[in-house]
């Protein structure tokens, strides 16, 4: 069958240009054939200035990372039919948050100055060089050490399509990577640089990271295990942190969540006072949520017991030779 | 049709801040013979951050809401997409892996609790979508929304990840288009219905929720919507609560009303929009309402 692919392209025109428009090439397609063998197919055989990145071909390197559909994929790994058969189109991207150099290739540069900043390599502190791998202690990071650099969750993630300078979160999974491994010496240290503003607590929560991700290295994981670690380190001197300690007292006190000690305790007090003006507006419509009067979960000793037994069976962990 | 009876977990939010989500969800699903049951035991799911704080807590205490769920001997039904996708993930992960099921049962049992893995968790919008169903939903409808433009905002936590929620397809939802069509309105599609509102970081960096809020806003105004529908309590605080803000951060007045799903089927089945609680809205739909 005929299928016809919409393909944006742009040249640049001058040095930082770079106009795109959309051009259209029907292909002869066959069963089980990849968007990268239709792209292939049509520099082969009808334009040979079209550009794109490939190599593998199988999944393994991560060149032809692209936006098919609206969505972030690898066009070795996507077939053809079934994917227009669901979505009725066929329209071929560059990455998104990425800035086009020429029609599907983009520029990687920020991609591996985010890379960079996460000091992507081992940095051991005195005997830990030596520390015992377990297969356990391999388990933690294997996801993370999964991902082919490919930048499909740097496309998607909502994060960074606002804020340029946010780590986001392919850096996040390769910082994982490092403050997971039993042989890291600088962990607390790293913790407290993701701590940072534009850093691993300005995550979204979208999870299309973790759902577009090729290698299912689902990044939103690795960015909460960071979180877990630094909240376990004692690094939660930040909005992120004090955000997490809330939600984790209104839990414990009253069984739920208390928006008005949420708010303070992660603002501050300064903070707060500055939110009093719009308080009053949401108060006009009965919006405004009020401590003093907010009503304890039945059972609450359930809770406690939880809690209770998940501390003591941490701290028997911590016992262990 | 399923029998449509549910454990109902409303969430913290609508339990306070977006209260007129509940209460309308309440005359809504009474008036589709649907059953509500109480969970006066229920905590918190955690929102996500309970997960950033100790995955194995986070684990346990959302546990604790499924055992009491399947001593009701039902499935969950929420009004807030983000219970439903911290709730799904933990019921995932424990329905995948006995050995942390186990474990979770050892302390669960510390607190005379157990759990064996049998509840589903569902939201309102997949409720009417699927267990009330399009057909049955259209039947009640006896005030057609037909002259209203509206925009679907799915929000992330309805969609994603969709290994664990697995309803609507997170590449081609159908499911609020079709209810909006069904109540006689006309869906909106636009860049933004199926991103992220911002919330998760409006107390953590409020310049980046207020942007993702107002381009949300702005993306669907430029399509020609008159209003949103969200089935997300989250969702509604950023786009309606604090629509203000997001205003302000870009410079531009956007001034788009936000329904909760609720109200909008309710409108729809010819309730008021004082039954609606519509009055509690920060930016009023006074104008858009017949």
């Amino acid at each position: 069958m005929k299928i016809r692919f919409r393909i944006r392209r742009c040249s640049p025109v001058e040095k930082s240009e770079c106009e795109p428009y959309f051009q259209d090439y029907d292909v002869e397609v066959s069963g089980g054939m990849t968007v990268l063998e239709a792209l292939l197919k049509i520099s082969d055989e009808s334009d040979p200035t079209l550009v794109f990145r490939k190599s593998c071909r199988s999944a393994i390197c991560g060149s032809c990372a692209m936006t098919i559909n609206g969505f972030s994929r690898l066009a070795c790994a996507t077939q053809i039919i079934p994917e227009y058969e669901k979505m009725g189109a066929m329209v071929i991207e560059p990455l998104k948050n990425h800035s086009p150099q020429k029609d599907l290739a983009v520029d990687f540069a920020p991609f591996w100055k985010k890379i960079e900043r996460v000091t992507p390599y081992l940095t051991p502190a005195g005997e830990s060089i030596k520390a015992p791998v377990t297969k356990d202690d391999e388990a933690a990071i294997d996801a993370s050490q999964r991902c082919i650099m490919c930048g499909c969750c740097n496309s998607e993630c909502n994060a960074l399509e606002i804020d340029p300078r946010f780590v986001a979160p392919a850096a996040l999974a390769k910082a994982w990577r490092f403050v997971g491994d039993v042989r890291e010496g600088g962990a607390a240290k790293r913790l407290a640089r993701l701590s940072e503003e534009h850093g691993m607590w300005d995550c979204v929560r979208c999870v299309h990271c973790t759902e577009f991700c090729p290698k299912h290295v689902a990044p939103l994981k690795e960015i909460e295990l960071l979180r877990s670690r630094a909240m376990k380190e004692g690094v939660t001197d930040n909005r992120g942190a004090r955000h997490v300690e809330s939600m984790v007292d209104s839990v414990k006190r009253v069984g739920r969540l208390d928006e008005a000690s949420m708010t303070f305790r992660t603002l501050g007090f300064l903070r707060s006072l500055g939110m009093i003006p719009f308080g009053i507006r949401m108060e006009m419509h009965g919006k405004m949520p009020f401590p003093i009067i907010f009503p304890k979960i039945e059972k609450m000793e359930e809770i406690k017991t939880i809690f209770r037994e998940m501390e003591e069976g941490e701290e028997k962990e911590e016992k262990k030779p | 049709m399923a029998e449509l009876k549910y454990a109902y977990y409303p969430g913290c939010a609508s339990q306070s801040m977006t209260i007129e989500a509940n209460d309308t969800t309440r005359i809504v699903a009474k008036a589709l013979g649907i059953e509500l049951h109480e969970m006066p035991r229920a905590n918190c799911c955690g929102a996500g951050l309970l997960t950033d704080y100790d995955y194995p807590l986070y684990i346990a205490l959302n546990a604790r809401i499924f055992a009491e769920a399947e001593q009701m001997g039902m499935d969950i039904m929420t009004i807030c997409s983000t219970c439903l996708m911290v709730m799904s993930t933990a019921n995932r992960d424990l329905r995948n892996d006995p050995a942390l099921l186990e474990r979770t049962n050892e302390v669960l049992g510390k607190a005379g609790l157990h759990y064996s893995g049998n509840v589903g968790i569902k939201q309102l919008l997949w409720v009417l979508a699927e267990d009330v169903g399009l057909a049955e939903l259209g039947k009640r409808v006896v005030k057609p929304l037909n002259w209203l433009k509206v925009a679907p905002f799915y929000g992330c936590h309805s969609l994603r990840p969709s290994d664990a929620l697995g309803f609507d397809d997170p590449m081609k939802p159908k499911s609020l288009e079709a209810v909006i069509r069904t109540l006689g309105a006309e869906s909106v599609e636009y860049a933004g219905k199926t991103k992220c509102c911002g919330f998760q970081v409006d107390l953590v960096t409020e310049e980046t929720a207020e942007e993702m809020t107002a381009k949300r806003l702005i993306e669907a105004k430029d399509r020609g919507a008159d209003c949103m529908v969200t089935p997300c309590p989250f969702c509604h605080i950023n786009l309606d609560n604090y629509q203000g803000l997001s205003e302000k951060r870009v410079s531009r007045k956007i001034n788009v009303p936000v329904f909760h799903l609720a109200q909008l089927v309710g409108l729809a089945m010819g309730l008021t929009p004082h039954e609606m609680g519509l009055s509690r809205h920060l930016v009023s739909p006074e104008r858009i309402i017949r």
